[in-house]
């Protein structure tokens, strides 16, 4: 049994984290004994059409959990089911997203829940081979993963008649071996292909042109894993949680300086106030509240100011920021914002993959002009710079978000900070106590 | 290993997604990834051997430089880094006697590296060992895993499960060996680690 650090038991709210903690959750016999286990899958499988899948999906609302918010129901009808050929089902488990560590949380206590979305998400798009590709460093979760996928394929869920239907699936890992952009999707794709991961144009867009020139559907392990739920209870149940817009629950990951860092299972439309100060104990003792990453690291940050922010996605935009991945990192007023972000953005020019140039080279040379900084040889041309780095890396100049994510990090603290930066530029000095980010 | 690399590509809707699976078989056996592995895992698989370094140059997580027996992936993203992850690294630097990444430590069993997140934040200042992850880092912590891995060096050639299997390690060695370190995973997946000579399974994953 992994420990868990964060949400589980029955509370209303709580549709991912109900019975974790439960012993034994990913064995087979266990989830199955729980209500609805694989009970959905079941369902799905003799009750209903795959278009009735796909609406009921739709009518939940659930929004991809793995970074871009989008639709999954209409993600899924884009997949021209009666197309003749193979389809696929590409599962994201490259959780690399600084401060998330939600996906995780889902694999190494309830595997089950994921392989039956997996199934469920495979019929509904006329897909027969679903891929995981889960990051290589997750030895344990793959191999809870692999246990798990083995267990169903005993039982018969995955292989040529699952309950007796007609319908043959079958799950396939692929691990990952150490790259942060093959959490983009096309990046993924082209990992999974062997390749060097780097991320494609579109269109055409993975639901006609994906896996290996296949249709492909790519979903996030939590918005699969929360397809059972959709399921059993109706999309209708699970729109009325949450707000409007971003219906349901999320597992938002919090870390870094707060009493009890973990992975939460939070109602969209509940505020950072109740997420960090309650959940998650609020922050370390003696210390106040500076400023939290609301949804990753690539999420722009918001200073304690607007901790009453709300978890929605409308919320966050609006806010200027994003939901993200979920993952929640607070940092109290003992940090240095400055050197805070010059190591995410040592983070991004790293993994930059190296394909458009705002992102290849602006990575390095924002990181060139941090550097300067904290060695006291800043002047305000390194505060403009700076500027000037982060407005190349934003605005769809590149390929992917790697780039953006970049430049909102930059953008935002220099929003919310610039007079610690100009402490560091203009003055020479920092006026933050202990600082422990890397420098 | 060759041969089992051949079995890859018959296993992908396209042969080319073999490559990661067999340069991970390669740098199993091997330790870590020389120009001539590479050489050999492109023939087998009847690709370039450039195309095959391009893949391995671009992945961390492959290493064409040779690595400790025991090598410390340690998080210093900031979730890591506002718990301390950066004092868990000078310690362990000291602790092992080396000065950066690239070097091994003079007995060859440790070396370590800085990594980007670990997806384990919950658990800062975290770290990747020998396949497993190690949660709330002390500098104690990293003494006592150092101290358990020498006091291992004579068995290291054991098929890992079966050590797993064996809990109780010969008696009578010098090396303290703290209890209750290592409690967090139930099964020891293999150490990777320089030339071996055994074969061992296959993955599971593969």
């Amino acid at each position: 049994m992994p420990e868990l650090r964060g949400s589980f038991g029955d509370q209303p709210h709580h549709i991912l984290t109900r019975w974790f903690g439960t012993p034994d959750l990913h064995k087979l016999d266990v989830y199955a004994g729980k209500p609805g286990g694989y009970g959905a899958l079941r369902k799905a499988l003799l009750d209903m059409a795959p278009a009735e899948i796909t609406n009921e999906v739709k009518t939940s609302g659930l929004r991809g959990r793995g970074g871009a918010g989008f639709a999954t129901g209409t993600k899924w009808s884009f997949i021209n089911r009666d197309a003749p050929g193979p389809k696929y089902v590409v599962v994201n488990a490259d959780e690399s997203e600084p401060g998330t560590s939600k996906d995780r949380y889902i694999l190494e206590n309830s595997p089950h829940m994921l392989v039956e979305g997996i199934l469920i998400a495979a019929y509904a798009v006329g897909a027969n081979q679903a891929w995981v590709y889960i990051r290589g460093e997750y030895d344990e979760p793959r191999r809870m993963l692999s246990e798990a996928i083995e267990e169903a394929r005993a039982k018969g869920y995955v292989g040529p008649k699952p309950f007796g239907k007609e319908y043959p699936v079958d799950i396939r890992l692929y691990r990952g071996h150490g790259a942060y952009i093959c959490g983009e999707e096309t990046a993924l794709l082209e990992s999974l292909e062997g390749k060097r991961a780097q991320p494609r144009s579109r269109p055409p867009f993975p639901a006609v042109k994906g896996a290996w020139g296949r249709p492909t559907l790519l979903n996030n392990v939590e918005t699969l894993a929360t397809v059972p739920w959709i399921i059993n209870n109706g999309g209708a149940a699970y729109a009325k949680l949450g707000t409007d817009k971003s219906p349901g629950t999320r597992l938002m990951s919090v870390s870094g300086n707060v009493r009890k860092p973990g992975v939460y299972e939070v109602e969209l439309g509940q505020t950072f106030r109740h997420v960090i100060m309650e959940l998650a104990g609020g922050v370390t003792e003696g210390r106040n509240l500076k400023v939290f990453w609301p949804g990753g690291s690539s999420a722009p940050v918001l200073p304690a100011s607007m901790l009453d922010t709300k978890t929605d996605m409308e919320a966050l935009a609006a806010a200027r920021s994003m939901g993200g991945s979920g993952g929640v990192i607070v940092m109290d007023d003992q940090h240095c914002v400055v050197r805070a972000a010059y190591r995410l953005l040592q983070f991004y020019a790293h993994e930059s993959c190296g394909k458009c140039t705002p992102c290849r080279v602006g990575g390095d040379w924002a990181v060139r002009t941090y550097e300067r900084m904290l060695a006291n040889e800043g002047s305000q041309i390194d505060l403009d710079t700076l500027q000037r780095v982060s407005d190349g890396l934003q605005y769809g100049r590149c390929l992917c978000g790697l780039g953006d994510s970049a430049g909102w990090v930059i953008d935002s603290t220099l929003r919310h900070f610039r007079e610690e930066y100009e402490d560091h530029a203009l003055r020479h000095e920092c006026n933050v106590g202990a600082v422990t980010a890397s420098a | 290993m060759l041969d089992e690399i051949k079995e890859l590509p018959a296993r992908y809707p396209q042969p080319r997604s073999a490559v990661m699976p067999a340069l991970d078989l390669a740098q199993e056996e091997l330790g870590h990834l020389t120009p001539e592995a590479m050489s050999e895992v492109a023939a087998a698989l009847e690709l370039d051997p450039g195309y095959v370094e391009g893949v391995a140059t671009f992945y961390s997580l492959f290493h064409l430089e040779p690595t400790g027996k025991h090598r410390f992936y340690v998080c210093t993203n900031l979730s890591c880094a506002l718990r301390g992850a950066n004092e868990i690294v000078d310690h362990l630097k000291a602790a092992i006697g080396v000065m950066g990444p690239v070097q091994v430590s003079s007995d060859g069993l440790f070396s370590y590296e800085e990594v980007e997140c670990l997806g384990a934040c919950e658990f800062a200042p975290m770290m990747r060992l020998d396949h497993r992850y190690h949660h709330d880092l002390t500098e104690a912590k990293i003494d006592q895993v150092i101290a358990e891995r020498k006091g291992r060096k004579e068995e290291i050639h054991l098929p890992a499960r079966r050590r797993g299997a064996s809990p109780p390690r010969s008696p009578g060695r010098s090396v303290a060996k703290p209890p209750g370190g290592e409690t967090h995973v139930a099964i020891e997946p293999p150490l990777p680690g320089p030339p071996r000579k055994a074969g061992r399974g296959k993955r599971k994953d593969a």
